[in-house]
């Protein structure tokens, strides 16, 4: 009877304590998630909002190069079929984040100009009303944006570490073209971008399953 | 500190003013604006001039002097004035000179000078409610963001607020500047997924403020077209169900959408909208459910940015419109009959109508109709089973009119048939003539909130199924059935204003109807739209008029006709009288007689009144026998009258008789036949005096005119007068040469009278001699005077004859003397005959001789003169 009474007694002690420790428990595990997701929070914004513009361009770029096939006349398909060596490999190399993160702002400045050229080829041969001049200039100024969002979770990962410009001075552009030629020319910086695009797009989704969970 | 500096800065304008300006007196400072509601303190310095003082001048604003106290005399040639700027207004602020010396008044354009006064407001608040929205264009987003604020207070068109419109992302900016709260800058390329910051400054003269600063995605400020190529699929195994398809309006990789869909049916008011959690994912489709079957429904797609708070609704979707599959219908159709007209001796007739199921599932095309009817008599019962569709108004399906005969009851019952298949069968039972069971009391009807209200009273018995609310009005009839509690409802049909409806209650005992409760109502009430015209009933009496006039009915009333004021005019004066709405008569009174009245009426109701047309009508002049009072009032006036001479003439015969016939002495009682031959005509000569000898019985002696009056009524009677009085003369009393006259003056009453007057007046001769005494001086004058009272002619007892026969009457009433004619007459006559000539001498002239001869010759009194036997 005692026994019980005692255990009785200790039942109704142990009943509060174990209600607070859960309570503190949870307590703990909400706030450490809170902090956590705060964190994710930061730089999944940051990414996110690089990566919705990386799907963007792409997109962008997809139907860009359709009206662009379809604004150069016969034998468009084989336009892009042809190889120019002078537009930039749409690789991401590096071994680590920071690198591919630099590797990729690099190759989207190495690009810009590219497409500045293309653009400039296509004036000359598109009416100023074309869908091709609209595509073109979209994609270039949305492709800065995009190189700015970079730099900008560039420094959100590696605050103390300024992003490096493309080493080599100024992107070799090629030289003056015949019309064949510059359609060549555009059509392959268009594929090759989107190609980039896609590479780029491909390595922050990597970026953002492990970069930002870790953190 | 303060007077040092405004003493240097007087020094150095002093020095300035006096290099440019020829003006004596100069003014500081020059602001460009002045702030509303700031002090500002001006002043005015005297340039090299002795003859003033600062005490000389003053301040004037806006053609305003300022007052003494707001001035500040800093020295003899310097003053300020501060003052409260109030006006946004610009104006003019001057320093004037009072000085009246010849020099300042001459030349007072050199002691003014004056500050052009700018106002302006400092921007009082930063422009709030700052909101910008960019554009879908084709299949991306416009680069122009457009955006709009609440401005920042006051502002004058001097010093106008500027408002600057910044855009900024991470690689570009841009601005625009605007007077206006709303504005536009344009990005070149809309930096999707970057962040923006927008924010407007607000600037002008006095001042600065920016606005909050709007720091969000670029896609927090899209607003997307609406989805398009909306299609509704209605499938045949779920007729309660549509589905809606659609295509985006913009490209995933701008963003995920989120959307709001809402549908109604068609002709209704309201939208029915999907919650928001069912269509917040990034779909396409959409399913509605729960709908009616056979409706016709219309959808609308609107979305925007799935990311909370992010993005603008877009406008609504253009309708998709779509039949959900049909149904059977469920329930009831809503059947009720309607009594028309009034019954009679074979019966009623009544209306069967019904209303389709309230969920008919589809369009009902047909109706099942059996009307069953059970005669008490001889406990037979008819059928009559039809399934027709007549006629639709609205909602309301008129079935069919059947005549319900006396001791007759009937049933009714119905069954509303779609394509796909039939209702539940309703029911209504029509008693017996005469053995209807009672329906509600105290019906009270009223217009409440633009609806009608219907209020009763539950009937003793209990056993209500339900109460059918029937209203009629124009023509129309509508019903709409209560459940048995129901005690209180509002009409829920159209009901038009100023129409008069009739507002029955019936109550339903399983299916069986009642007799109806019936009161008329008004929606809302207007001034009648007509008055009646008012006329006579009759003739107008003499001092009043029975007017009448025919009630407006209450479908043109527009209200119910609380009073008839009826108006009487004449003349300036008009009067009126009021009469309850229900009156269609009146009795004026009181009026004048013999006027005319101009009479209208006007018909009232609670919210206004309405004039009637003119009515003119004259009273009469008399009362109803007050001519015929007249008429006995003169007639019995003239017979008293009459009776009043009647019994004067009687009771005075005497008189009257003395009067009129005078008592002529009768020559048969005459003494003058007791004369005495041997008389001495000497002793009784007349006396000298009398030359005339003449007895005057009249003074018209020898009256030519009256002659030429006698000539006029009848010569020929005349000439027997004359001749019979020439030669009665001698028998008359008057002896003078008038004495013929005399007779023919008593002639003058007539023709007639003429000769009973002489005959009557005969009563003396005269034997004229002293007229001629001259010619026969030697005989003395001869005068006899006859006393006799008898007429000397029987003529007048037959006046007649007496005027044709005038001569011969003469003749006839002298015959008895004339026969007698002695010769001593003779001779007398012979002195006599001059006479003739003697009371005639004008008549003479208009005889002829003739008729001289002739009545000289016809005279026949010679033998009545010969009654005067020679002396």
């Amino acid at each position: 009877m005692n026994g019980h009474v005692k255990s009785m007694h200790f039942g109704q002690f142990m009943e509060p304590v174990t209600t607070l420790l859960s309570l503190l428990l949870l307590m703990a595990v909400d706030s450490t998630r809170i902090v956590a997701a705060s964190r994710n929070q930061q730089c999944g914004n940051s990414l996110q909002q690089t990566l919705k513009l990386t799907r963007l361009i792409q997109k962008e770029s997809v139907d860009l190069i359709k009206t662009y096939k379809a604004s150069q006349g016969e034998m468009s398909e084989l336009l892009c079929k042809v190889s120019v060596p002078i537009v930039p490999d749409p690789k991401i190399s590096g071994m680590d984040t920071s690198e591919k993160i630099v590797s990729i702002y690099t190759h989207l400045q190495a690009f810009l100009p590219h497409l500045k050229r293309v653009y400039e080829q296509q004036t000359d041969l598109q009416l100023p009303t074309s869908p091709v001049l609209d595509g073109l200039t979209r994609v270039s100024a949305h492709s800065r944006n995009l190189a700015a969002l970079i730099n900008i979770f560039y420094q959100s990962l590696f605050p103390n570490v300024p992003i490096q410009e493309p080493a080599g001075g100024p992107t070799a552009l090629p030289p003056p073209q015949n019309v064949f030629q510059q359609k060549v020319y555009g059509c392959v910086v268009l594929k090759t971008y989107k190609e980039l695009l896609a590479n780029v797009s491909k390595e922050l989704r990597t970026l953002k399953n492990n970069k930002c969970k870790r953190i | 500190m303060e007077s040092a500096g405004q003493m240097l800065m007087l020094a150095a304008l002093m020095l300035t003013a006096h290099a440019g300006s020829q003006n004596y007196l100069l003014t500081f400072p020059h602001p460009k604006f002045v702030r509303v509601g700031s002090n500002f303190t001006a002043t005015c310095v005297i340039i090299n001039r002795t003859e003033v003082t600062a005490d000389d001048l003053y301040w004037n604003l806006s053609e305003t002097i300022l007052p003494r106290e707001h001035y500040s005399k800093i020295n003899n040639s310097a003053i300020s004035v501060t003052f409260t700027v109030t006006s946004d207004k610009p104006e003019w602020l001057f320093c004037l000179c009072r000085n009246p010396s010849p020099n300042i008044v001459l030349n007072q354009g050199l002691y003014m000078h004056g500050i052009y006064l700018q106002k302006g407001y400092a921007v009082q608040q930063p422009p709030g409610n700052l909101s910008c929205v960019a554009l879908q264009e084709n299949t991306y987003i416009s680069g122009t963001i457009t955006c709009e604020w609440r401005d920042s207070g006051p502002q004058t068109e001097q010093d106008p607020i500027i408002y600057t419109l910044h855009v900024r992302d991470m690689t570009q900016g841009n601005y625009t500047t605007t007077t206006k709260t709303k504005a536009q800058v344009s990005l070149g390329t809309y930096p999707n997924h970057m962040n923006l910051e927008i924010w407007v400054e607000a600037k002008n003269s006095l001042g600065m403020v920016e606005s909050e600063h709007l720091k969000e995605e670029a896609n927090w400020f899209v607003k997307t077209n609406p989805p398009s190529d909306i299609s509704v699929i209605s499938e045949k195994s779920f007729p309660t169900s549509l589905l809606l398809n659609w295509t985006l309006p913009i490209d995933k990789s701008y963003f995920r959408l989120m959307y709001r869909i809402r549908f109604t049916t068609e002709g209704a008011n309201t939208w029915t909208d999907v919650p928001q959690e069912d269509t917040s994912q990034d779909i396409q489709s959409f399913r509605l459910q729960n709908l009616q079957p056979g409706t016709k429904y219309i959808s609308q797609v609107s979305c925007k940015n799935a990311r909370r708070g992010h993005g603008r609704w877009s406008d609504w979707s253009n309708n998709a419109t779509k039949w959900t599959p049909e149904a059977p219908p469920r329930g009831k159709p809503d059947l009720w009959m309607t009594i028309l007209g009034s019954p009679n001796a074979n019966g009623q007739n009544v209306q069967i109508a019904c209303k389709d199921p309230v969920h008919s599932n589809g369009r009902i095309t047909m109706f099942s109709l059996m009307i069953k009817a059970h005669r008490v008599t001889n406990a037979s019962t008819q059928l009559e089973n039809t399934t027709e569709m007549i006629s639709r108004s609205g909602d309301i399906t008129v079935l069919k009119q059947v005549p319900i005969p006396d001791h007759q009851s009937t049933q009714v019952f119905l069954t509303a048939i779609n394509s796909v298949g039939q209702s539940e069968k309703a029911f209504l039972g029509v008693p017996e003539r005469g053995k209807e069971r009672p329906s509600v009391e105290d019906l009270r009807v009223s217009s409440q909130d633009g609806r009608l209200l219907v209020e009763w009273r539950l009937p003793r018995s209990s056993e209500v199924s339900e109460f059918v609310v029937e209203w009629v009005g124009r023509g129309q009839m509508d019903w709409q059935k209560e459940n048995k509690s129901t005690t209180r409802t509002h009409i829920t049909g159209p009901l038009e204003p100023f129409v008069c409806y009739r507002v029955s209650v019936y109550v339903l005992r399983s299916g069986w109807s009642s007799k109806a409760t019936s009161v008329e109502a008004f929606l809302k009430e207007g001034a009648p739209s007509e008055a009646p015209s008012v006329s006579l009933l009759g003739v107008p009496g003499h001092d009043g008029a029975h007017l009448v006039w025919t009630q407006i009915p209450p479908e043109r009333s527009r209200g119910f006709i609380s009073t008839y004021t009826i108006y009487y005019r004449t003349g300036d004066a008009t009067r009126a009288v009021t009469v309850l709405g229900n009156s269609s008569s009146y009795k004026l009174t009181s009026l004048s007689p013999d006027t005319t009245y101009d009479t209208w009426i006007t018909a009232s109701t609670i919210a206004g009144s309405y004039k009637g047309s003119t009515h003119s009508f004259t009273t009469q002049k008399y009362a109803p026998g007050e001519i015929e009072g007249i008429v006995v009032g003169v007639s019995l006036g003239f017979l008293f009258f009459f009776l009043m001479i009647v019994l004067l003439c009687f009771y005075k015969k005497d008189v009257i008789r003395e009067n009129f016939w005078p008592r002529i002495p009768d020559p048969g009682e005459s003494t003058i036949k007791n004369w005495s031959p041997d008389y001495s005509l000497k002793a009784d000569l007349p006396r000298e005096s009398c030359v005339s000898g003449i007895s005057v019985l009249d003074v018209d002696v020898c009256d030519g005119r009256s002659l030429f009056d006698e000539e006029k009524a009848g010569l020929p009677l005349k000439k027997d007068k004359f001749l019979s009085e020439e030669h009665s003369s001698g028998i008359g009393g008057s002896s003078c040469m008038s004495s013929p006259r005399q007779s023919v003056s008593d002639s003058d009453e007539g023709g007639d009278m003429a000769d009973t007057t002489a005959s009557t007046v005969q009563y003396s001769s005269v034997v004229a001699s002293s007229g001629y005494k001259g010619q026969t001086p030697a005989q003395p004058t001869l005068f006899s005077r006859s006393e006799s009272t008898q007429p000397l002619l029987d003529c007048e007892e037959n006046p007649d004859t007496s005027a044709q026969e005038g001569s011969r009457q003469s003749q006839r009433c002298s015959r008895p003397t004339g026969n007698n004619l002695s010769p001593q007459g003779a001779a007398l006559r012979e002195e006599l005959q001059p006479l003739d000539f003697c009371s005639l001498p004008e008549d003479a002239e208009n005889n002829t001789p003739a008729e001289h001869q002739s009545a000289a010759s016809a005279s026949s009194y010679m033998p009545q003169l010969g009654g005067y036997r020679p002396q």
